[in-house]
């Protein structure tokens, strides 16, 4: 086959989000300063949102977008540049010698770009239809115990981030505010 | 029979639903309660929501048992898949329901009086919030064992997880428990992907979520080099939950840091939960005659992944309790040991139905004689006991019920006869050795001797405690009457099941008899989105 001939319009857009999504990956991984793993994560993020979107998949891409690219990418950073010395910990873990990780990387990624090149997997066409109605059909119909089963599950995280960072602010008695009259113990019950 | 509409669904969800109420309630109650009981005084918050716990639980199992016996069998058979194909109404998940209210009934009893769980000092404050969790746990529990469907599945499992790193970290001003909590996300977290991206392999070939559909896919049957990826990715999740080596690094620190009733509870949930899963996708989703002979070895390799992983489990668990001086600790690598040898009863799966069979009935001795030994822990630990093996030096003079009843549990642990473990660990050996290859042979005896290397960690408590003499100046100790009431409760069977299992096994042979292990349910259609 001609080299020429694959560089399709297709071709390009998806291998470029490709591209972003793996070097982003990358750069999670080796960046030496936490930072730049959060920052690199966001390429990541937004070429997955792209591949959505490459592949019709609209409401999931915007989701990503939103979600994940703005919303928990943006309490990473805040978490990083909120905690003090995040980058002196001191890291007491032995860890394994360089090259027996690169070499189990390497063979993980031979391995996986083996079954994902030589399998063959169950292909749909791709649609261009806007996707919403459809998935609230299916969260409504077939999959409406796992629907609701979810907002169970959403609940109690809240329920659980409570509780843990409820311990968090107790553990530290508030400064009495200047002028008020209401005592600690009622502004923590605000929490 | 189809499986059945969402509507037509509800009635075998009611148990779940139950349990739903009684989070909210609790949750409710916990909101208002200061108005409602408190000005009055006298009842603390751990009673109240203690007992709304304690009683949604009982609530939850009298349904469970009324739906069964009063929908006749030739209306709608045990055996139906319901929501669609998402869940199994059987009696294998009824066994595992039953057991799952037992499991929680038994740690809420333990959590009531535990300060170690609720702490005392601000009105108990936390109370509600603790006994809801463990309720949610319970309802992912009931979740992961009957889903007959990958997207139930993780759903199942991600809830047991993340109220477990909650309640893992449920230790106020403790550092360990923090830590604690800290590992089992972490760990989970990795856990939960590799989960994830073997499950999305599996869907790439079935093309569909649901066990069924795996089964019947020829897709899944032609690529065994996908496949035996995906599945290992799939056990990387499966081993986190049930503590298999070598996914077992947070267990000695989570089991160590958290408060001793959630130690006693994810060590006997999650795990019964992760095997409840392990037979349905093993049993079900993918037997053995999946692979065609010579697709890529000549057997089937599921017996030996699963052997190879049972045999590393069972020998690192007891070689690194050996040397432990924390109990706690020591018996987080007991639990990692007890994995292993119920992943043997896996691998005798293949051989018909013994193999399922043995895990149910040591999962249910399992229940006996760990939680009895977390409960001896949360006892003296009320009475200002430490946890170190050191501390129960001179136990059996200090109080000699305590120390008799440790030793059944610890003797049961071990294995020994006439104790329940005893009749757990027999009927998985011999379950191994219906089929004696070599490789099943050679398992057998690794189990054995393996048993007999944990006799000396289990031993030397029971030494430490008849043998040594207490320190100066220490007087007998006095127990909780709950707890002491308890653990005899807990004792009785530990006993009696070694002697008689007779009816525990029949129970087992119903479970699986219903051909709940097989995957029910039709097969689901691509979803098409």
């Amino acid at each position: 086959m001609d080299f020429i001939s694959m560089i399709t319009p297709e071709a390009l857009v998806f291998f470029g989000l490709a591209t972003l999504a793996v070097a982003g990956a990358l750069g999670v991984a080796l960046a030496s300063n936490i930072l730049y793993s959060g920052f690199a994560l966001m390429a990541t993020l937004g070429g997955v949102a792209g591949l959505y979107l490459f592949i019709g998949l609209d409401f999931l891409g915007i989701a990503q977008l939103l979600i994940y690219v703005g919303g928990i990418l943006v309490l990473i950073l805040f978490a990083v540049l909120l905690t003090n010395r995040i980058g002196a910990v001191n890291v007491t873990n032995v860890s394994a010698p360089r090259a027996l990780g690169g070499a189990g990387a390497l063979g993980l990624l031979g391995l996986l770009t083996h079954v994902a090149v030589k399998t063959d997997w169950v292909l749909t066409t791709p649609v261009s239809t806007p996707t919403t109605a459809r998935i609230g059909d299916a969260f409504l119909r077939e999959y409406l115990l796992p629907f609701e089963v979810a907002s169970i599950v959403l609940l109690m995280s809240l329920v659980g981030a409570m509780v843990i960072a409820r311990r968090a602010v107790r553990d530290r008695p508030l400064p009495p505010v200047q002028g008020a009259t209401a005592p600690v113990d009622g502004a923590e019950r605000l929490l | 029979m189809g499986p059945l509409s969402n509507v037509e669904s509800l009635k075998f969800y009611a148990p779940e639903m139950v349990l739903s109420a009684g989070i909210l309630l609790i949750l409710i109650v916990d909101l208002i309660g200061d108005r409602m009981y408190k000005r009055k005084g006298g009842v603390s918050n751990r009673k109240v929501h203690g007992t709304l716990a304690l009683v949604t639980l009982v609530v939850a199992g009298a349904v469970l048992w009324w739906v069964n016996h009063s929908t006749p069998e030739s209306e709608v058979p045990r055996g139906v898949a319901i929501f669609g194909g998402l869940l199994a109404r059987d009696a294998f998940g009824d066994f595992f329901k039953y057991f799952f209210l037992g499991v929680t009934f038994v740690v809420g009893l333990m959590s009531m009086r535990s300060r170690d769980a609720i702490d005392h000092t601000d009105g108990d404050r936390d109370a509600g919030e603790y006994f809801a969790l463990t309720l949610t746990t319970t309802l992912g529990l009931f979740m992961m064992a009957t889903a007959t469907d990958m997207l139930t599945a993780f759903l199942g499992l991600e809830l047991v997880s993340i109220m477990g790193y909650v309640l893992a970290g449920f230790k106020r001003r403790d550092r360990k428990s923090s830590e604690a909590a800290l590992k089992y996300v972490i760990y989970g977290g990795v856990a939960s992907g590799a989960m994830l991206f073997g499950l999305s392999l599996l869907y790439g070939l079935a093309g569909t979520t649901s066990l069924a559909g795996i089964k019947a896919s020829a897709a899944v049957a032609a690529s065994p080099t996908t496949l035996i990826t995906a599945v290992t990715l799939v056990l990387a999740g499966f081993g986190y939950k049930i503590a298999s080596v070598p996914f077992h690094m947070w267990c000695p620190d989570v089991y160590e840091g958290a408060p001793t009733p959630v130690t006693a509870f994810l060590s006997v949930g999650p795990k019964a939960a992760g095997f409840a899963m392990l037979i349905r996708f093993f049993g079900g989703a993918l037997p053995e005659t999946l692979l065609a002979k010579g697709a890529l070895l000549d057997s089937s390799p599921w017996p030996l992944i699963l052997g190879a992983s049972a045999a590393i489990t069972m020998t690192v668990g007891n070689l690194s309790a050996l040397g432990q001086q924390n109990i706690k600790r020591m018996f987080a690598y007991s639990s990692i040991a007890h994995a292993g040898y119920l992943l043997l009863g896996l691998v005798a799966l293949s051989g018909g139905g013994s193999g399922s069979r043995s895990i149910l009935f040591y999962l249910v001795t399992y229940l006996f004689m760990n939680l009895g030994a977390f409960l001896v822990v949360i006892a003296l630990a009320e009475s200002g006991l430490g946890e170190n093996v050191d501390d129960y030096k001179g136990l059996g003079t200090r109080n000699p019920f305590i120390a008799v009843v440790l030793c059944i549990f610890l003797f049961s642990l071990t294995g020994l006869p006439p104790f329940a473990g005893f009749a757990g660990k027999f009927l998985v050996f011999s379950a191994l050795l219906e089929h004696p290859t070599s490789m099943n042979v050679f398992l057998a005896i690794l189990g054995v001797v393996n048993s007999a290397i944990s006799l000396y960690y289990y031993a030397r408590l029971a030494k430490v405690m008849f043998f040594d003499k207490a320190a100066e100046g220490a007087g007998p100790i006095k127990v909780y009457g709950v707890h002491a009431a308890t653990l005899t409760v807990l004792a009785v069977p530990t006993i009696f099941l070694g002697v008689y299992w007779a009816p525990l096994l029949d129970a087992a042979d119903q479970a699986i008899r219903a051909g709940a292990p097989a995957v029910i349910g039709a097969a689901r259609a691509v979803a098409g989105l």
